[in-house]
């Protein structure tokens, strides 16, 4: 049966009443709450900030801050250059030109893996689409640079980290 | 039923349709818009029948058959996806996957992986494979093809194509069982004229192109359908680019002109985009000067000439282009507009008819139904005439050929013009002296068409995306040089182009970018156009 919209609109009306005492209790309850809270705060000892950068929080577990490249067992880097990551990225900020790996059980590797740290928003789904678990997003969050230019992370800074 | 049976009354997967006889169940199923899964089997190849991933379920028999080779027969009752079919084609995919390598991430099919596409819909997502999986070799078969001997399904296509196409016959499957794989004879690679379609038609990424080995992944490239510019005959290639530089050219079906096949010059010979004596700047005596000063110096130099001009076209040039020059010959008092070409290169035939042309001009035909069939032989005798003793002022030459052999006597007379403007692909002797020298833009740069050697008209696409080309193509130039002539109201494109030349050239008439589409159309009058088409002068 088709719903019509003015029944419930009228039903609305007759039990308008108490939908507003109800938004009323709704509304302030919370913000008594919250108020409470906040006065509580002010009696506390201990300060909320801490003395950055002297001082630092650590990040949650699962936290998305700077990338880095993974190296194997030999010390080679794990990336096939495969680009699922670039692929993945929907910021497309990461780059990278494959070449012909020198070693005898790889094939293909990065030549170049640049990863432009102002455009990546850090989702995490490069991580996500790695084959190789070559690449990570580690824990790191200040990454302040002085150029443009130093904030597109090579191969050899990705792989340094 | 008729008597004759034009048509086999069959029926698939319960439905009861009618397809023209002799035909085969996967071709019949096709016709009616339905693909079933197939690795060997090639329509342009025989029929092998080797890798059973086309089994269906059919009423006349007891065990699953295989629809490449079973033809349809009146009163035939196949099932596609009934169990029998489904558990049939699964099984043959977890085969054909026990020694199959997991290389996805480094195989340069991937993308466009027959097994990929086919594992997907057929593959159980994990391997009852316990035991080591079989290596075979990664080598070189010829100077431009690798396999990946690990990949390879041995389904046999590449084998065939040397055999039936090519008639070459290099490639051989070595070894039995699980071992098998394709290889070249010692000493003997794969080197033929078309050699480079095994890569294509190899439905996994066991043939490999040297050239495109990890180049670019399938899905980034951007991909063009176009015509080739190697010879007269205009295959259909299909460009496929990154970032607007091309990254490897594959052959596009049209059973017209080249089937399936494009030859290896088709194939590889995009690299002159990138040469290092290609034109890239306009200059003025010598000096280089800015795109804005070029085109503002054409319009003067032309604008300003009033005595005898002469036009110089290559059969590199689109008709679009073709048209914008005969409008700009009319525009001026004293005009002729002669042809001039590169040397033949080699013609080659292959057993199956496939024929490299001699002619390495895709618009040869072109010029002779625009311009005039007599543009390459008295015309072009004239105007060289004319420059020897030194009549012609101005003179406008294009030379977008990318692997100038220019005959030395044109070079000679070229310099005797008093001004000379050219359009140029590359440098080269008839660039130096140059009054003004604007880069030209390579075949596989241009919109709009070519008309080839059977009288077909096809377009050529550009790669380059709206915006981005490096400097005003001549379609661009030519016309902003009408307006400044007062010849024309604005600029347009090359549909808008192609549409004014249909209006005045006969032949061309009732044509349009539309009715080209993908595959080209032959124009009526095309094939006389063609038909006596003399030497160069
Ligand atoms: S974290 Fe997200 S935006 Fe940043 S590089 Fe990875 S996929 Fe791209
Ligand atoms: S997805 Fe992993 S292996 Fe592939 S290119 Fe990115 S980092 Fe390298
Ligand atoms: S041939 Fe196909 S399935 Fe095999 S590794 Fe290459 S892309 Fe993957
Ligand atoms: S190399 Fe490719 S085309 Fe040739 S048999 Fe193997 S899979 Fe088939
Ligand atoms: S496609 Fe039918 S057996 Fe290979």
């Amino acid at each position: 049966m088709a719903h019509d919209p003015t029944e419930s609109g009228t039903a609305q009306e007759h039990t308008s009443g108490t939908t507003e005492a109800r938004k009323k209790k709704e509304f302030f309850l919370p913000i008594l709450k919250g108020l409470a809270n906040t006065i509580a705060h002010i009696f506390r000892r201990e300060p909320n900030t801490i003395f950055y950068p002297e001082e630092r929080r650590a990040p949650y577990p699962g936290y998305r801050g700077e990338h880095r490249l993974k190296r194997d067992s030999l010390g080679r880097e794990k990336c096939v250059a495969c680009f699922l990551c670039s692929t993945a990225c929907p910021s497309h900020c990461i780059e990278i030109v494959a070449e012909e790996a020198p070693w005898d059980d790889r094939e293909k590797r990065p030549r170049i893996f640049n990863i432009d740290m102002l455009r990546c928003i850090y989702c995490g789904m490069c991580e996500e689409a790695c084959p190789c678990d070559a690449i990570e997003l580690t824990p790191i969050y200040n990454i302040p640079v002085l150029s443009r230019e130093d904030a597109i992370y090579t191969k050899e800074k990705l792989l340094s980290l | 039923m008729s008597e004759h049976a034009t048509t086999v009354t069959w029926t698939l997967n319960g439905k009861q349709v009618e397809s023209p006889p002799g035909l085969t169940i996967m071709e019949a199923a096709k016709l009616h818009d339905l693909e079933i899964p197939n690795f060997c089997y090639h329509p342009g190849l025989s029929i092998a029948g080797n890798c059973r991933i086309c089994f269906v379920e059919s009423n006349r028999s007891p065990k699953p058959v295989i629809s490449c080779s079973e033809r349809i027969a009146e009163g035939l009752e196949i099932q596609t996806h009934s169990e029998m079919a489904l558990e049939a084609r699964n099984s043959v995919m977890e085969f054909q996957l026990i020694n199959h390598p997991l290389d996805c991430p480094v195989c340069d099919k991937a993308g466009e992986c027959v097994l990929q596409d086919h594992s997907y819909t057929h593959g159980p997502d994990r391997s009852r494979f316990e035991e080591n999986k079989t290596i075979r070799h990664t080598k070189k078969l010829g100077s431009t093809i690798s396999i990946w001997g690990n990949r390879c399904i041995v389904c046999t296509r590449c084998v065939r194509f040397c055999d039936e196409i090519t008639g070459t016959g290099e490639l051989c499957v070595v070894e039995r069982g699980d071992r098998s794989v394709v290889d070249v004879f010692p000493g003997l690679p794969i080197e033929n004229s078309l050699a480079g379609n095994v890569i294509d038609i190899c439905p996994v990424g066991a043939l490999i192109g040297e050239d495109f080995k990890f180049e670019a992944r399938i899905w980034d490239m951007k991909k063009t359908s176009s015509v080739c510019a190697g010879c007269s005959r205009g295959c259909n290639i299909e460009v496929q680019s990154l970032d607007g530089f091309a990254k490897r050219i594959v052959a596009r079906e049209n059973p017209e002109v080249n089937e399936w096949w494009i030859c290896d010059r088709g194939r590889y010979d995009y690299r002159y985009l990138l040469a290092a004596d290609r034109v890239t700047d306009a200059s003025a005596g010598g000096e280089p000067i800015d795109s804005d000063t070029a085109d503002s110096s054409l319009n003067d130099l032309v604008s300003e000439n009033g005595g005898i001009v002469g036009i110089l076209v290559d059969p590199m040039m689109t008709c679009e282009e073709l048209h914008l020059v005969n409008r700009l010959s009319s525009t001026l008092s004293d005009c002729q507009v002669a042809a001039w070409s590169t040397a033949d290169g080699e013609a080659e035939s292959f057993p199956n008819g496939f024929t490299i042309s001699s002619d390495l001009h895709p618009n040869r035909a072109g010029v002779g139904a625009i311009i005039g069939k007599d543009a390459f032989s008295t015309v072009a005798k004239g105007l060289r005439r004319s420059l020897d003793a030194g009549d012609i002022d101005l003179l406008i030459v294009f030379a977008g050929f990318p692997h100038p052999d220019l005959e030395k006597k044109w070079i000679e007379s070229i310099g005797k013009a008093k001004v000379r403007i050219v359009f140029s692909l590359q440098s080269g002797s008839w660039c130096e002296g140059a009054d003004l020298l604007l880069p030209s833009t390579a075949p596989l740069e241009k919109e709009g068409s070519y008309l080839n050697q059977d009288g077909r008209l096809q377009r050529v696409r550009t790669l380059i995306a709206a915006g981005q080309q490096p400097f005003p193509s001549e379609l661009v130039r030519l016309q902003a040089l009408l307006t400044h002539l007062g010849e024309r109201p604005r600029s347009v494109s090359s549909s808008g182009v192609f549409r004014e030349l249909a209006s005045s050239v006969e032949a061309f008439s009732d044509q349009s970018h539309s009715t080209l589409g993908e595959s080209g159309c032959v124009l009526s009058s095309g094939k006389s156009a063609v038909g006596s088409m003399g030497g160069d002068a």
